[in-house]
């Protein structure tokens, strides 16, 4: 952070001390040199001092600015807490910061680089200075740092990470979550479940005779059902229930707060949606069903993975049974399988 | 590591000291503030590395964590972290007579360490007839599990810190945090040749 | 005549500090309490004409101290000397039945000029 106290401290004499008069316009120029913005202010705000850095990035004229309250000349900034803020330089004798990440600009100076952003505005780390003379407080300098640069990296930097988040939680094919980020909400729907003593239950659905319908009419044909069943399941869910693609073909959802009755009902909707709903690939109609096997979470459950195998053996016995149709886990009979 | 130790009679000094400063802080808070502002006399705690990652990560509910650098002469430098808990975040902005949707509870946070920092900082620093300079303050990102991480990455590798806890006390309620001054191993020494400076005063 | 004095402070520096400060011919007649307590039985036991007392101390603290003065019926005159500064608490240990109020740290021409206004000088 630059120091202007320590630029112009008298301390800092050398033995071939230089005179006043040189001193001060060293000084000078230095501040007018800066690629950092000076405005330095009285204890009412009004502007007594400005440095080239501001002058040449603002229309204003010298002239006019100086005498001139801040809020009349930069109307930009917010009134209120700009007082509260200088009011705290002043009476604290602290120094005050306002960073970019909270306020993108303070003033509205145009950013001078070829790059893109958010804001046809200087990105600013300001920096409110008190300035003592004689030992009394009595101005303040606000030093304005650009950095419309690490703004726009650091915006573009969280950007990617946020896609990468997204990308680690989503199958790529039909755009609903991958097996590992399903798993992982499992597991904490399961706790949750358990520890406030709440209704859970899951689906498990396989697409009937996939592996016949890649054979007949090529994966392409297959990947295509299986976006469009995935989007046709996923408009009959609500906003809470976690839908995920667990295997090539295997599809499970969470329904949090769900009884086995609701369960069962949601399970025949997508049943017989999908069986009626028409498929076409190639001027070639397909016809598509599901089988789904549905679990509640019970007493029996010691563990989140004891669900996964009831509802599975729940589709399973759907399979056996002839296909496209919902069976439960009927868990006063099921064993848990080894 | 014994060398970084403070004596008995260093101890009760660096505790006056910062007494002295936090009260002086206080009043002046309470006058910008223009409403009672109650600081209690805080109570120190000197912490090596090991001992201050255990405190707190026993805290629980950490909301925000902010940190800022100061630097004076003679080599006396370290960072400051202000350590706020959940349940005392939403009444900051009440606190520095703002309106809620004036600035985000980041920005209530930041400028709230800030003034608290500098303010106690540089009463301390005139003290031991020192000046403070300081690093625009800090929110850290996701502290829940990256404060242990901070502390491992600091631009210095630091073998004290002071643990202050403040509580504040305003009319109708109290809300506290903790102050934490992470000091490195030169900055130690200086401070231990400025108290003994003090002490042979007397 | 030096007047019996009592220093009542938790922090060894803040009471070599006021010690220090006192006048010359005093320094032969001061006992020191670590806490409130340590002071109230000295205030009990002896004759005590000035007390310097800090707020903030382990266990009975300050405000304590000058409770126990006053259910106790002891005649003494008090300084408090504190780093606690606000008005509140000034206007507090007055009520409470203390002389004067003297910011940390206590520095001689306060000290003396605080006794003279009180005729103890």
């Amino acid at each position: 952070m630059l120091d202007i106290n320590a630029l112009i401290s008298p301390e800092n004499k050398t033995p071939s001390a230089l005179s006043e008069q040189n001193l001060t316009q060293i000084n000078n120029q230095i501040a007018n040199q800066l690629n950092t913005g000076i405005l330095v202010l009285d204890a009412e705000y009004n502007i007594v001092m400005w440095n080239r850095f501001l002058q040449v990035h603002t229309d204003k004229v010298a002239n006019n600015i100086i005498g001139q309250s801040i809020f009349i000349a930069f109307p930009e900034v917010p009134e209120r807490w700009l007082s509260r803020k200088l009011d705290s330089v002043l009476q604290l004798n602290t120094p005050s910061f306002c960073s970019w990440q909270q306020r993108h600009h303070l003033f509205e100076l145009p950013h001078t680089r070829p790059i893109t952003t958010d804001s046809e505005f200087m990105a600013q780390n300001c920096t409110f200075l008190p300035i003592e003379t004689d030992g009394i407080v009595k101005n303040i300098c606000i030093l304005i740092e650009d950095v419309t640069d690490v703004c726009h990296y650091q915006t573009q930097l969280q950007k990617t990470l946020d896609e990468l988040a997204t990308i680690s939680r989503i199958d790529g094919l039909t755009q609903i979550y991958n097996r590992r980020h399903w798993q992982g909400s499992l597991e904490q729907e399961y706790a949750k479940a358990q520890r406030h003593d709440k209704r859970l239950s899951l689906i498990m659905l396989d697409l009937d005779y996939f592996k016949l319908l890649n054979d007949n009419y090529g994966h392409q044909c297959g990947d295509m059902v299986l976006i469009e069943v995935s989007a046709l399941i996923s408009s009959l869910l609500r906003v809470e229930d976690i839908f995920g693609r667990y295997g090539g073909e295997e599809f499970a959802i969470i329904l949090p707060e769900t009884e086995l009755s609701g369960a069962m009902e949601l399970a025949q909707r997508i049943c017989s949606s999908i069986a009626t709903k028409p498929l076409t690939y190639k001027d070639h109609k397909i016809k598509v069903t599901v089988s789904l096997g549905v679990a509640q979470l019970s007493a029996e459950e010691s563990n989140y993975e004891m669900l996964i195998t009831q509802s599975d053996s729940a589709l399973y016995q759907a399979k056996a049974q002839g296909r496209n149709q919902v069976c439960c886990a009927d868990f006063s009979t099921s064993k848990p399988i080894d | 590591m014994n060398e970084f130790h403070l004596t008995e009679d260093q101890q009760d000094c660096l505790q006056e000291l910062i007494n002295i400063a936090m009260g002086q802080a206080s009043d002046q808070l309470a006058r910008y503030l223009n409403t009672f502002v109650y600081l209690k006399v805080p109570s120190i705690e000197s912490v090596d590395a090991k001992n201050l990652m255990e405190t707190l990560s026993q805290q629980k509910n950490t909301l925000a964590v902010i940190s800022q650098g100061f630097f004076g002469y003679e080599g006396i430098r370290g960072e400051a972290l202000l350590v706020y808990q959940e349940e005392d975040s939403g009444r900051i902005a009440d606190l520095l007579g703002y309106e809620p949707d004036e600035l985000s509870q980041d920005e209530q946070l930041i400028d709230i360490s800030s003034i608290l920092t500098t303010t106690f900082l540089n009463v301390f620093a005139r003290q031991i007839d020192n000046q403070m300079s300081y690093n625009a303050p800090k929110l850290l990102p996701n502290v829940k599990d990256k404060l242990s991480e901070h502390l491992q990455q600091m631009p210095f590798s630091w073998d004290l810190a002071l643990k202050v806890n403040i509580n504040y006390q305003v009319t109708d309620y109290s809300f506290n945090c903790n102050m934490v001054l992470l000091i490195p191993e030169t900055a130690i020494i200086n401070i231990k040749n400025v108290l003994d400076r003090i002490l042979a005063e007397f | 005549m030096s007047p019996s004095v009592l220093i009542c402070d938790d922090s060894n520096m803040a009471r070599k500090q006021v010690l220090r400060s006192l006048p010359e011919q005093w320094k032969d007649n001061v006992q020191t309490a670590t806490n409130g307590a340590e002071a109230l039985t000295i205030l009990r036991n002896n004759e005590i004409e000035i007390l310097f007392l800090d707020l903030t101390m382990p266990g009975i603290d300050g405000i304590g101290v000058l409770q126990g003065i006053k259910k106790l019926n002891i005649t003494c005159n008090v300084f408090v000397i504190s780093a606690d500064i606000q008005p509140e608490m000034q206007a507090k240990v007055k009520a409470l039945g203390a002389k004067e109020f003297i910011r940390k740290p206590v520095k001689q021409d306060v000290l003396f000029n605080n006794l003279q206004q009180h005729n103890l000088l």
